[in-house]
């Protein structure tokens, strides 16, 4: 069964909304800010793609976010914003389903909670950041928010995330669980995670990053939440999702149509790499991971590009960084009735691929 | 900065009352309801919230609750137990 798209609602490093989104896309421009953090007594500056939250009070006054952490803030704020795009009445809003894509979950509130364990106590630990920790806590605030009585789940599988979620989401609608359902994805960055990324890849996260460029470890960290409102409609504003599969290219190798263009989930880790090469070689691909940077759930901003591309019926250029490609790189342009199908590989192998229409 | 001062910043910090300016929060407004608007849960952050940033224990909620009216019987709660 093909999934509509109505609607897409995301914040991230080029801004909120699908109109910064395109505009960024149109532009080719999106300045990554300068983080610091404390490393060993040094001060450790990098580049980061972090969200900006300035829309929120839109949609939820001050007080009522008081509570809710970033990565619930930034979930928030993306549904809404999708909701916002699909025209939906907040009256319509009681029986949509939420499913969210998560690699790493509140993992600031997370590393909170354990400091105040282990600096004060167990008595001294926050109930709210404890709350706040569990990976199922933005979907729980969101449907919370939207007052909604449709089940909720949260699906963590690191880089597999988006497309194991969005296999979730598609039987959801299938069975007839949810008429809507909101799917969406988000990560967090913090400082512990650029800890652990400065240990494992050390120089290669200082960018500029450049997806195609395979030998190259060129990953910057990033954070943002993409939200898309899905329903059984043949008639969808964005476009449809044909099919979703998952599998490992080293234990059953992907086959892929000759006609697929491929949007890759390639976001400059360097042992993700090699699977694109041996998987898409012979095909048209497009990677789009400098406008938003490098993390699991960006997974879901490969979706939001495509339904943008789907909907425009225009491919967009990814930025001139991209790097050199053993694989061809596709022409920007009209797709004129193309389909897109979006690639993401994991470190062994593993792959979520998503077919998309309009 | 005195008891009353250091309450008022880090009830807007560790509550997150980003909307409110310690000048806002007289000595003698409410904490829970009318007042400041906290609510049972806050009254488990504030117990934290004291611990942390006083070294003051609250062992006894009941006994403790005349405490948790104002900013002035709090901080006359937290200044008694200081000394």
């Amino acid at each position: 069964m093909r999934i509509g798209i109505q609607g897409v609602g995301l914040t991230g490093g080029f801004g909120s909304g699908v109109d910064s989104l395109q505009a960024a896309l149109q532009s080719g421009k999106v300045v990554t800010q300068q983080r610091e953090a404390l490393h060993n007594g040094e001060v450790d500056i990098y580049p980061a793609y972090l969200a900006s939250l300035d829309r929120l009070e839109e949609f939820i006054p001050k007080r009522a976010l008081r509570r809710i952490d970033h990565c619930s803030r930034m979930t928030l704020l993306a549904a809404h914003l999708a909701l916002q795009d699909a025209g939906m009445p907040e009256s319509e809003r009681s029986r949509i389903g939420v499913i969210i894509a998560s690699g790493y979950g509140p993992l600031q509130t997370t590393c909170d909670f354990l400091d105040s364990y282990l600096d004060f106590g167990y008595a001294c630990s926050s109930p709210t950041h404890f709350s706040n920790s569990v990976h199922n806590a933005a979907a729980a605030h969101l449907s919370m928010q939207l007052k909604t009585t449709a089940p909720s789940l949260t699906v963590t599988q690191f880089e597999m995330s988006v497309p194991s979620a969005l296999l979730t989401a598609q039987q959801w609608l299938i069975e007839g669980r949810v008429d809507r359902l909101l799917f969406g994805a988000v990560d967090e960055q913090c400082e512990v995670l650029r800890y652990c990324r400065r240990q494992f890849f050390a120089a290669g996260e200082q960018g500029p990053l450049q997806p195609l460029a395979f030998s190259t470890q060129s990953a910057v960290v990033g954070e943002g939440a993409v939200f898309l409102l899905l329903t059984r409609d043949e008639v969808a504003a964005y476009g449809h999702i044909d099919e979703v599969r998952l599998g490992n290219h080293s234990v059953a190798p992907l086959s892929l149509s000759d006609d697929d263009l491929l949007i890759l989930g390639a976001d400059g880790h360097k042992e993700c790499g090699r699977w694109y090469t041996q998987a898409a070689r012979g095909h048209e691909v497009a990677a789009y991971a400098p406008f938003y940077g490098s993390f699991p759930a960006a997974a879901g901003f490969d979706l939001a590009v495509a339904a943008l591309s789907l909907r425009d019926n225009r491919l967009y250029p990814g930025l001139a960084s991209t790097g050199a490609s053993t694989l061809t790189a596709a022409t920007p342009g009209e797709l004129n009735g193309r389909k897109l199908a979006c690639l993401k590989f994991g470190s062994a192998g593993e792959y979520g691929l998503t077919r998309m229409s309009r | 900065m005195n008891v009353k001062e250091k309450l008022k910043r880090v009830l807007i910090e560790d509550l997150n009352l980003e909307d409110l300016d310690p000048e806002e929060i007289t000595d003698d407004m409410a904490l829970f309801d009318e007042g400041l608007g906290l609510d049972s849960l806050d009254a488990v952050e504030l117990v934290v919230i004291v611990q942390k940033h006083f070294g003051v224990e609250i062992k006894d909620m009941v006994e403790s609750r005349p405490a948790f009216q104002s900013i002035n019987t709090l901080a006359k709660f937290i200044e008694e137990r200081m000394s």
